[in-house]
């Protein structure tokens, strides 16, 4: 199909199949360097403080958490509804970008829907660790049982139960299907018995066929047709268990398409600090080019343009609406106790992403590096804001309160951090970071050289 | 017969264009192996479109009934709660867990489908015909019914610029 | 090689005339036979607003496909173009509109003797003379940009130069965050604003989703009628195939921004929240449920194959009933507030109002179609529209 010349190339340095084989291959073999020691030494250690939090958690209880009967939720939702948030660039990149045939998702697919399997896995612990007894955690699948009761279909936290089970283990087949004709390569270029026989056991005996190929497509192409609706409606239900109740500042209409928004726009942030740093380190800059990054800005623009709106209407809503408690509810968070954490949201969501429309700014790896860590950090903080200064003073000007983390709950919280950058530094060495074949199959098209491969 | 012969090409145009005059010729071709799908080589080989979006579509049909079908029965039925004055048959509150049921079986019974269907799966075996090709080689088999006809076919695959000419037996 | 100019024969002209005309006397009839005053009013707001959301819809499409740099609209990007010149047209009806009588007729907070406290509460923002301001930035702000769009689109087109292709970029930017703002913000001030008591911060984008899926349905339309008077034989299945996945996509979207408002605030029962849909479902029940059926049963289950959407058997249908299932969706978002539940009906002058504004929206679009040729051959992307075939 013809491709317009004024297009940027996706695939730099004139590669063939076998070179982009070798490329993708290489940050698998041989020894791992000494930044990837030190990297994992860092995150393991986080890991372990997290252990240790789970631990003191679930023998002393939730009493060890800085939680009260008025803000019963703080960070533990917080940071759960982070992590999920998170993992939707993945599913947004494998999924809606496909159906959108935008080529470019080829390069960071791979990584990015693993990224989204450990961000959900992250997330899942905080609603399971937050109920304390962490070993009775499969009370809340609908199981008969002695006491002939049911879970209540009617919560939004039952709904996440289901959400979260689904998203994960959609997320789960859509990336391993994606990945079996890699693994595919992988076993063909192993070298060593052992490792032949595991890449052979994981590839589940791919070859190559015609048939194998073509029906993989449309799977994909389903799965895809699949999943971009299922990421909408995680995080959907996930706001759900805010929007549905009644108090200002949580019962509003429009938190499932602003947080699906904002799930989105923490989720390519993320993206893009794990693979600005890995491009570097793995020696991928040609497959993962100015021009990649360069689009996540672009989304990241959109989604954080779409945020930004939403406050606004949020703001002038509560105004409008004539109830004094919603327009307190507002003026609380701006000037209020916690307002020095609603003003670190505003900055870091609202004007940062903004500087993207400056073309030298979101061409520059380093801006966006630095920009990508305050996007995580300010959507963290929305989070807490929305969670946190709504409970803390609703309607009952006696119940109001305050809230502070203890060191338990933000060791669990560095914890999951430490076991999310562990899962990612295994990640890049025991499976290939990039989709092999699906890079091919848009190499003709998108390569630098694409003028000398074609030959029609 | 258990004889076949393969073939490969480095490049997948000429794989298409090779393919197109071997099948001319009349040689049939069993298979054809490549490192990424090749765009058009279903039609030329003339394969039939797949029946896996219809196992995706019954399977969230299914999905979906189960999960709704299921809440009514434990809301109406098993064990009826009032929860916040909602009726027991509350329609609204059902939809999320029916969708994701229906997104859960859909996904899984595809997936399920296309991995038993091409016989993949953990422990596997299946003829590996060439290490490159899930590198840079685009292989094709032909199966040779009758021995004597093994000569034409490799002088029309020559022709038609196939490389690695090798006649193979089955195991 | 591709019919480039279209010709606007005096026969369509004719029957474009003559659907004006019907509507005219459908509301003409209707003011002075005493249809509920109200009833004549709310059906020019509809219909009004509605052609003109088509207008800025395609306007959106337009601009969309540009910023992200996409190649294969090209050969309908025209149809697009020429539909968003109803903008000013239906800008300006809108304002005589309100001016004539419309706004204080529909906005019971217009009538400054009667407000209680609730709507004294937000007379900063619910007033006239603010109304009125807001009013001409938004049209202003579109008819504008819709202007200059068309126009670097044609320059390039005729002149080549990347200048105006990078303009048409940074315009169709500005005008998709214009947009995004003033589509919110209207919705607020025209429909919202119809039952003032009430409030949700979904609205604006419940509506732009509506919007959305009418507009590309009426994008589908009109490619379909043009086809058939033997225009654009360079859109193939493929284009057809993408305009459908938008309608099938977009239709899901609307229903789940729906399903969002209503069951959040079915959920929370709260009165202030809940009276608006109490009012819908008991007195107009028919409709509330016909609504959901058009707008996402059908083009669900009917374009959910792959074959659905290239055929435009199945499309056009598919697209009519989208298009009214969106008319009814506008009505049920504007009568019920204005008309109520005993007046309101579906008569001659629903029928009338809908084909009037259909055939003036017709006449701009093909009138704005014959001034320019019908697709962007020089543009760098056209090659690939013409050569677009994918593999799924």
């Amino acid at each position: 199909m013809y491709v317009s010349p004024i297009r940027e190339p996706l695939i730099k340095g004139s590669k063939d199949y076998g070179q982009v084989t070798k490329d993708i291959l290489s940050p698998m073999a041989g020894k791992p360097s000494k930044y990837w020691y030190m990297g994992i030494t860092l995150s393991g250690t986080a890991a372990l403080f997290g252990a240790w939090a789970t631990f003191v958690t679930v023998y002393y209880g939730i009493g060890t958490w800085g939680l009260n009967k008025t803000i019963g939720w703080a960070w533990d939702i917080t940071n759960f509804v982070w992590w999920v948030g998170i993992g939707h660039a993945g599913t947004f990149i494998s999924a809606i970008l496909l159906l959108f045939r935008q080529k470019w998702r080829t390069s960071i697919n791979r990584s990015a829907e693993a990224m989204t399997l450990m961000a959900i896995a992250m997330a899942g612990f905080f609603p399971l660790i937050h109920m304390g007894r962490l070993l009775l955690g499969f009370f809340i699948f609908p199981y008969p049982n002695t006491r002939a009761l049911w879970v209540n279909f009617n919560s939004p936290l039952l709904w996440d139960v289901f959400a979260i089970t689904t998203y994960l283990l959609v997320s789960l087949i859509f990336w391993y299907v994606g990945l079996i004709p890699d693994l595919g390569t992988v076993r063909d270029k192993a070298t060593g018995k052992i490792k032949k026989a595991i890449y052979g056991f994981l590839s589940f005996g791919w070859t190559g066929s015609v048939r194998q190929w073509t029906r993989h497509e449309t799977v994909s192409l389903i799965l895809a047709g699949l999943a971009a609706p299922l990421v909408f409606s995680v995080h959907t239900i996930v706001s759900f268990d805010f929007a549905t109740s009644v108090i200002p500042g949580w019962h509003t209409t429009i938190f499932p398409p602003y947080f699906v928004s904002g799930a989105v726009f923490s989720g390519f942030a993320m993206v893009l600090t794990l693979l600005i740093v890995a491009r570097k380190a793995l020696n991928l800059e040609e497959y993962i080019t100015i021009g990649h990054i360069e689009n996540m800005n672009k989304v990241i623009i959109i989604t954080g343009s779409i945020v930004g709106i939403a406050y606004i209407t949020e703001f002038f809503i509560a105004w409008y609406s004539g109830v004094e408690y919603e327009m307190y509810t507002f003026v609380n968070r701006a000037t209020g106790p916690y307002a020095w954490a609603y003003w670190i949201m505003m900055t870091c969501n609202v004007i940062t992403p903004q500087l993207f429309w400056i073309k030298k700014i979101r061409t520059n790896v380093v801006a966006t590096f630095i920009i990508s860590i305050f996007v995580n950090i300010g959507m963290w903080f929305e989070r807490f804001v929305i969670v946190v200064t709504s409970l803390h003073r609703d309607y009952l000007p006696s119940s109001w309160s305050m809230y502070k983390p203890t060191f338990v709950e933000v060791a669990l919280f560095v914890g999951t951090l430490g076991i999310f950058f562990t899962l990612f530094l295994l990640f890049i060495r025991v499976f290939p970071v990039i989709a092999i074949a699906e890079v091919k199959s848009v190499l003709k098209s998108a390569g630098e050289n694409k003028k000398e491969l074609h030959h029609e | 017969m258990n004889k076949y012969i393969t073939a490969y090409y480095n490049d997948e145009e000429d794989l298409l264009k090779g393919l197109r005059e071997i099948l001319k010729k009349g040689v049939k071709v069993a298979d054809v192996l490549s490192p990424f799908p090749v765009h058009g080589l279903d039609t030329v080989l003339g394969l039939r479109r797949s029946r896996l979006t219809r196992v995706a579509f019954w399977g969230g049909a299914v999905g979906a009934i189960l999960g709704f079908g299921f809440q009514a029965w434990v809301f109406t039925k098993a064990y009826p709660l009032n929860f916040g004055g909602k009726p027991f048959f509350a329609v609204p509150a059902f939809i999320p867990v029916t969708f994701e049921m229906a997104v859960l079986f859909a996904a899984f019974s595809m997936v399920f489908a296309y991995l038993i269907h091409n016989n993949l799966g953990p422990g596997s075996r299946n003829v590996i015909h060439d290490e490159r090709i899930t590198d840079d080689r685009f292989l094709f088999v032909v199966p040779i019914e009758d021995e004597q006809q093994a000569g034409a076919i490799e002088e029309t695959l020559k022709a038609a610029g196939a490389l690695g000419i090798t006649l193979k037996t089955k195991e | 090689m591709d019919k480039l100019t279209f010709v606007l024969k005096k026969k369509t002209v004719t029957v474009l005339l003559v659907m004006i005309a019907v509507g005219l006397l459908a509301i003409v009839i209707g003011y002075f036979t005493g249809t509920g005053g109200n009833r004549v009013a709310a059906n020019l707001l509809l219909n009004n607003y509605y052609f003109l959301s088509m207008a800025l819809i395609a306007l959106f499409f337009v601009a969309v496909h540009t910023v992200a740099q996409s190649g294969w609209q090209m050969t309908v990007q025209r149809v697009g173009e020429a539909m968003s010149a109803f903008i000013p047209v239906g800008g300006l009806l809108l304002i005589l509109f309100f001016l004539l009588g419309g706004l204080h007729t529909l906005y019971p907070w217009t009538h400054e003797e009667h407000l209680d406290e609730i709507l004294i509460k937000k007379q900063p923002y619910l007033n006239v003379p603010f109304f009125y301001i807001r009013l001409v930035v938004y049209l202003g702000a579109w008819s504008l940009l819709a202007h200059y769009i068309r126009k670097s689109s044609l320059a390039f087109d005729s002149l080549g130069q990347m200048s105006y292709f990078s303009r048409m970029r940074t315009l169709s930017a500005i005008f998709l965050v214009v947009y995004a703002l003033t589509s919110v913000m209207s919705a607020w001030d025209w429909l919202m604003s119809l039952d003032p008591h009430w409030f949700s911060t979904l609205y604006g984008w419940y509506v732009f989703s509506s919007m959305l899926a009418g507009g590309f349905a009426a994008l589908i339309l009109v490619i379909f009628v043009l086809k058939r008077m033997g225009y654009l034989e360079l859109v193939n299945d493929e284009h057809m195939h993408d305009l459908g996945k938008y309608l099938f996509g977009f239709s899901i979207f609307w229903a789940y921004l729906w399903f969002s408002q209503y069951m959040l605030i079915w959920y929370a029962n709260m009165p202030e929240e809940t009276i608006y849909f109490i009012e819908r479902h008991n007195h107009f029940s028919g409709v509330f449920y016909v609504n959901l059926i058009l707008n996402f049963v059908v083009p669900f289950l009917l374009l959910m194959t792959r074959d659905s959407k290239r055929v435009f058997g199945i499309l056009a249908p598919v697209s009519m009933i989208v298009i009214v299932g969106h008319w009814l969706d506008l009505y049920m978002m504007i009568m019920p507030g204005t008309v109520g539940g005993e007046h309101a009906g579906f008569g001659l002058v629903e029928i009338g109002a809908f084909v009037g504004f259909l055939g003036l929206f017709g006449l701009v679009t093909f009138w704005m179609l014959a001034k320019t040729p019908l697709a962007p051959v020089n543009h760098p992307y056209f090659k690939e529209s013409m050569d677009y075939h994918t593999n799924y």
